[in-house]
């Protein structure tokens, strides 16, 4: 929430500076400049965007340095992972209890005619789906590792679920991502909030909706008998899932796997914006250069004078803009 | 504790509402599994946190994890040896159905509220030595809801 907060002011202020400044400049510099003025103007604004040039590259360059340090740290630890943490045992372990739970939910939902308790089930079967999916994946590359054929639970999925398993496993193309799929996979089960933090209500795991519907399972049991078996084995589920996923887990926080990733992703963004500056910064000084001041006569002057007007305070804005978005990075 | 939260938990209300309201029955069903849930979370609590009184105190301090577990807010107003008092800015009551009359809400209010407050009095002050009210402010559109417990004044 603060995090926009700050966006909308920063561009607020940005807004209300390049409006204030685009005014005065329009109403006192371009009618009082010489052509000597504007060619030197125009030299000076190239220099400075070649200046805040060198400072964005310079962001770039220790922005895309943290990334690769982190993902060559993570790069070293995936096959780790793969090989201890996710042995071919306790995957398949894992895969066989949620496809039971979607099967189980599944079939709970298609008999269940009050609608909030059908999305309940739904939602439980729809998650389970997607850890399956994300665990399919990660044993395609483990067998892949091992030079085994794929023998991952395509079967069991059905065409709309294939897609979806197609598309992350296209998606890993780096060995750190295997990390993404495990943290999605924590992150589905058991919810990334902190305990007691958050409103469980606005983002519930897995876990929680089993619990939910165990819950409703029981009062149901205890008006008509009927779902005692259900409740029992979805319980038992229930159970060994979680010693399972939180035996995953526990590593995962224990290795700051989530502390890197995070911190990768606050690096990816950082690069981004970087690369986009520099883009502004690269292509404003080469459009001078190359189209207005090869072009800049005494008889032009005051047909250019205008441009030239927007490019200084252009690259006065620049410095501005560079100026707040430092102090940004640096605040955050 | 959070292996003892996850255990004894409740029915979600936005789900259990609606069966109830379709079955036509059940609330006898619902305020015994509360009552038997609230009992073991609250016995269980105790021991885990090493509480060995049975005073307002405990029951403030099992009484507000129990809500934070459950994602509800809240603000203590008061805490004495006779009284706690705290208010709440949401409640899980106000995020059923928007179809759910108030009538039924209120119904439901006094179910749940009469046995969870019953099954934490009775586990973590002793039976029959407290009281417990509740405005409903919630539901019926104020900002804040207020739960008091008081101990019954011995003759």
């Amino acid at each position: 929430m603060s995090y926009q907060k700050n966006s909308v002011l920063l561009i607020s202020i940005l807004l209300v500076a390049v409006g204030l400044a685009f005014a005065l400049a329009w109403l006192n510099i371009a009618k009082s400049l010489s052509y000597a003025d504007l060619k030197t103007a125009l030299e000076t604004t190239t220099a400075t965007f070649g200046t805040l040039l060198g400072i964005i590259t310079a962001g770039l360059m220790f922005t895309q340095g943290k990334f690769s340090e982190l993902a060559s740290e993570l790069t070293d630890k995936a096959p780790n992972y793969l090989a201890e943490v996710f042995s071919l045992e306790k995957m398949q372990s894992i895969s066989t209890l949620l496809l039971a739970l979607q099967k189980r939910f599944a079939e709970l939902a298609a008999t269940t005619t009050v609608t909030e308790e059908r999305n309940l089930y739904e939602r439980a079967r729809v998650k389970a789906s997607s850890m399956f999916v994300n665990l399919a994946v990660l044993l395609n590359l483990k067998l892949k590792q091992q030079g085994l054929p794929d023998t991952a639970q395509v079967s069991e999925m059905d065409p709309n679920l294939y897609k979806v398993y197609q598309k992350r496993r296209q998606g890993v193309k780096k060995e750190w991502q295997v990390f993404d799929l495990i943290q999605q996979i924590t992150n589905i089960w058991e919810a990334p909030t902190v305990f007691f933090a958050e409103n469980s209500r606005s983002q519930s795991a897995l876990q929680a909706d089993l619990t939910s519907s165990l819950s409703i399972l029981k009062f149901k049991e205890t008006v008509d008998k009927s779902s005692a078996n259900i409740r029992l084995e979805a319980s038992k589920t229930l159970s060994d899932l979680d010693n399972e996923v939180s035996e995953i887990s526990k590593r995962l926080h224990e290795d700051k796997i989530p502390q890197l990733l995070s911190q990768m992703r606050h690096a990816s963004t950082l690069r981004g914006k970087y690369f986009y500056l520099a883009l502004i910064f690269i292509a404003a000084p080469l459009l001078i250069n190359l189209l207005i001041l090869p072009q800049l006569s005494e008889t032009t002057a005051a047909f250019f004078q205008p441009i030239i007007s927007i490019t200084s305070l252009l690259s006065v804005m620049g410095v501005l803009f560079l100026l707040l978005y430092i102090y940004r990075i640096l605040s955050e | 504790m959070k292996a003892l939260l996850i255990e004894h938990s409740t029915p979600p209300l936005e789900v259990i509402i609606p069966i109830l309201e379709k079955a036509g029955r059940g609330e006898q069903e619902l305020t015994t599994q509360l009552y038997n849930t609230y009992t073991s979370l609250a016995k269980g609590m105790k021991e885990i946190l090493g509480l060995k009184d049975k005073n307002m105190k405990t029951l403030a301090k099992v009484f507000e994890i129990s809500l934070g577990f459950e994602g509800v807010k809240f603000e203590p107003i008061e805490l004495s040896e006779s009284r706690y008092a705290l208010s709440i800015p949401d409640c899980p009551m106000i995020h059923v159905g928007k179809d759910v009359s108030f009538n039924v809400k209120s119904k439901f209010c006094d179910l749940i509220c009469t046995s969870g407050s019953r099954a934490f009095m009775d586990t973590l002050l002793s039976p029959n030595r407290g009281t417990c009210t509740w405005d409903k402010a919630l539901i019926k559109g104020a900002g804040k809801c207020t739960i008091a417990f008081e101990l019954v004044k011995s003759r």
